[in-house]
């Protein structure tokens, strides 16, 4: 395995990373009174601080778990994405899969008494499911009737929003409570604490089973090969005998699958109950994620954590400094812009070629 | 509230003028959306861009007063719209350059335009006013309304051409009407609307005809980031007077549904806004009568969804008529 890795693309993304990192402290430093702080604060933040006086101390443990907790989500949006952006497809219905997955999971949890063990195999059931189904949908939509899928996705989205507020707000709203949200889950339908002084859950888990089985499902079965072909030329897989219809139906489905176990994990694993804004805009976030992964489910496990860790700087920055977090965001747009930019760099080559001849022609006149 | 109450104040004239106002932020930017669709560039920067020009709006009103103090107060509303046109003309741009010069995928490329507008503008928002949530503490102008003198003394005509309280509909509903049949001549019957209609449904072949098909797409790019702009200035300078941190809340991508619900045509366009219009204006009414407004917030998107299945359905069904037909006449 190791010798597939392909060292070239792998300084290009860091490459990208470090110029959307300079860009971004460029503008904190014209806006901010204490830029190198903030910009320190971003990138050391998330890390816990050891200190030795008076024996091992670990402190700011909460924000190494702030880090983990935001990736699991991340991570598994990110194989959510990976997997259609893998068969070329276009996927932007994660946010409903998401809210649809939480309020399954939050409904089994609240109202289907099971025994624990089974209770949460029950809500991560109903979670997969819903996910499932509203990524099924579009995917049999598009692969089917040629519907388009961002278009049909982005609807969903609203759909789902919908859904989920009409859900809380007329049945599941626990009416002695001051804001919107259920009653907390019972202890059987959440997932069991991991890390004593953080959040991090058996969520964990999950994000890592769910890296080890699309990595299994993309290189190891003949599923993944028909993915893999149909994303590089959807009229050879269809030459070569692969159900191209069912592959793309399939993959947004599956997709749906990972996005509603994200919901899961939110709903479950960090608030324990159901809230009007449960998924603050995270919906688009798996793109970035999946998109530096280059579509690996390994490297999607390695860029889920880098930028959750950006994303908990961030957060952290905001709380200690001048600097709001929106300057994440706007280091995200740039990471997208240049990896995408495949042909950046050929690009400043050739400019470059261009200026090198012009200059020699000059000097030979 | 009992029935005969609300299905008096639907079916009213304040009912439609209300439709108007919530469906003007959709109809411009979804005019914006169709330019840019034709013209072969999906535009899902949409909302980024709208946001972007609600913000500079709002924002160079605030301080262009300070700045050059002593001018007509209708100078100072026209040109900070100019100036939030031109900051989504900016994205337009970047849109451009990255996806015609550099060759990324416009649909990533959008996206990550949005995502950079709902960042910059609350960080410039935060570092301005030390407020992430809005701009209150600025004092922004509004685009006036345009008021139809002598008409509101006849009582249902009033209320029709100047609004439920009378003072008349802003200037940008009235051009988002307007920009209907004009962004319909300018692609059915303009050289360069037939040129981008053209760049649109085959690339290459426009190209072998002589058509310049790069700069036919920098300009749908642009005619749909100024359309998107007129969109989010209407939400920060006519709707409110104030910015507030992701106001557009998905109008950009309505729009993009209801250029698809309304069959990428400008009258289906305007048609399907109002849908949508009505839509959360009947939720809002409804919701007096214990039915769930998200009930009627969820039949816009779910009619488009249908409408895309039963239009491909029947696409689908006429290419296979066809096709039996060819082979019964070769036979």
């Amino acid at each position: 395995m190791l010798a597939k890795i392909n060292w070239r693309e792998i300084i290009r993304l860091v490459l990208v990373v470090i110029v959307a990192l300079a860009i971004g402290f460029v503008i904190t430093f014209f806006t901010s009174d204490e830029p190198v702080k903030a910009f320190w604060t971003l990138l050391t933040g998330p890390l816990p601080q050891f200190s030795l006086e008076g024996g091992l101390h670990i402190t700011n443990l909460n924000r190494f778990g702030n880090w983990i907790e935001d990736s699991i989500t991340l991570v598994l949006l990110g194989l959510s994405v990976a997997i259609v952006f893998r068969a070329k497809q276009f996927s932007l219905g994660a946010e409903g899969q998401l809210l649809l997955g939480a309020l399954a999971g939050g409904i089994v949890a609240l109202y289907i008494p099971a025994p624990p063990g089974i209770h949460l195999l029950l809500v991560l059931l109903a979670a997969a499911a819903a996910g499932f189904l509203w990524g099924f949908i579009p995917g049999l939509l598009k692969a089917y009737l040629n519907v388009d899928e961002i278009v049909s996705t982005l609807m969903l989205n609203v759909i789902a929003a919908q859904i989920y507020q009409l859900a809380l707000v007329q049945w599941l709203r626990d009416v002695s409570s001051g804001s919107v949200s259920t009653p907390f889950f019972p202890d059987s339908a959440t997932l069991p604490l991991l890390v004593p002084g953080t959040r991090i859950t058996a969520g964990l888990l999950l994000a890592l089973g769910a890296v080890a089985a699309v990595w299994w499902l993309m290189n190891r079965t003949p599923y993944g090969y028909e993915l893999k072909v149909l994303g590089s030329n959807r009229r050879f897989a269809e030459y070569a005998g692969v159900n191209t219809k069912r592959v793309i139906a399939s993959s947004m489905g599956i997709s749906g699958i990972l996005a509603g176990l994200a919901g899961a994990h939110i709903s479950q694993g960090l608030l324990k109950r159901l809230t009007l804004n449960l998924s603050p805009g995270i919906g688009f976030e798996g793109i970035v994620v999946a998109l530096l992964a280059r579509n690996d489910p390994i490297g999607v496990l390695i860029t889920g954590l880098f930028y959750g860790y950006l994303r908990t700087g961030g957060q952290i920055m905001e709380r200690s400094t001048d600097v709001t977090r929106e300057v994440v965001l706007i280091i995200q747009a740039v990471i997208i812009l240049l990896v995408t930019a495949e042909r950046l760099f050929p690009a400043f080559l050739a400019w470059r070629a261009r200026r090198l001849l012009e200059e020699n022609g000059e000097a030979e006149a | 509230m009992s029935l005969d109450v609300v299905l008096s104040s639907i079916f009213s004239v304040a009912f439609i003028a209300t439709i108007i106002r919530i469906a003007t932020p959709l109809l411009l930017p979804a005019l914006g959306g169709l330019i840019s669709d034709l013209g072969g560039v999906i535009n899902i920067a949409l909302e980024g861009q709208m946001l972007i020009a609600a913000f500079t709006g709002v924002v160079v009103s605030a301080y262009l007063p300070q700045w050059f103090p002593g001018w007509p107060v209708w100078s100072y509303a026209l040109l900070s719209g100019l100036a939030g046109i031109l900051a989504a003309l900016a994205l337009s741009w970047l849109i451009a350059f990255f996806h015609l010069e550099l060759r990324t995928d416009i649909i990533l490329t959008g996206l990550a335009i949005n995502i950079l507008a709902a960042g910059v503008t609350v960080f410039i928002l935060f570092v301005l006013t030390g407020d992430k949530g809005s701009t209150s503490q600025l004092a922004s102008l509004a685009i006036p309304n345009l008021f139809i003198p002598f008409v509101n003394t006849i009582p249902l005509l009033g209320t029709l051409l100047n609004g439920a309280n009378g003072d008349g509909y802003n200037l940008l509903s009235y051009a988002a009407i307007l920009l209907v049949p004009v962004v319909s001549l300018f692609l059915y019957k303009t050289r360069a609307g037939i040129h981008l209609r053209a760049a649109g449904e085959n690339g290459p072949a426009a190209g072998a005809a002589g058509i310049n098909t790069r700069r036919t797409q920098y300009l749908a790019l642009y005619l749909s980031g100024i359309l998107a702009a007129l969109g989010g200035l209407y939400l920060s300078m006519g709707y409110l007077t104030i910015f507030q941190a992701n106001m557009t809340a998905g109008r950009g991508f309505i729009a993009l549904a209801i250029v698809n619900l309304g069959n990428r045509k400008p009258l289906g366009v305007l048609i399907a806004a109002l849908v949508f219009g009505a839509a959360t204006a009947l939720g809002a009414q409804l919701g007096t009568l214990d039915v769930p407004p998200q009930l009627i917030e969820m039949i816009p998107p779910t009619i488009t969804i249908v409408a895309l299945v039963i239009y491909q359905a029947r696409r689908k069904a006429k290419i296979a008529a066809n096709a039996r037909r060819f082979q019964v006449e070769s036979n």
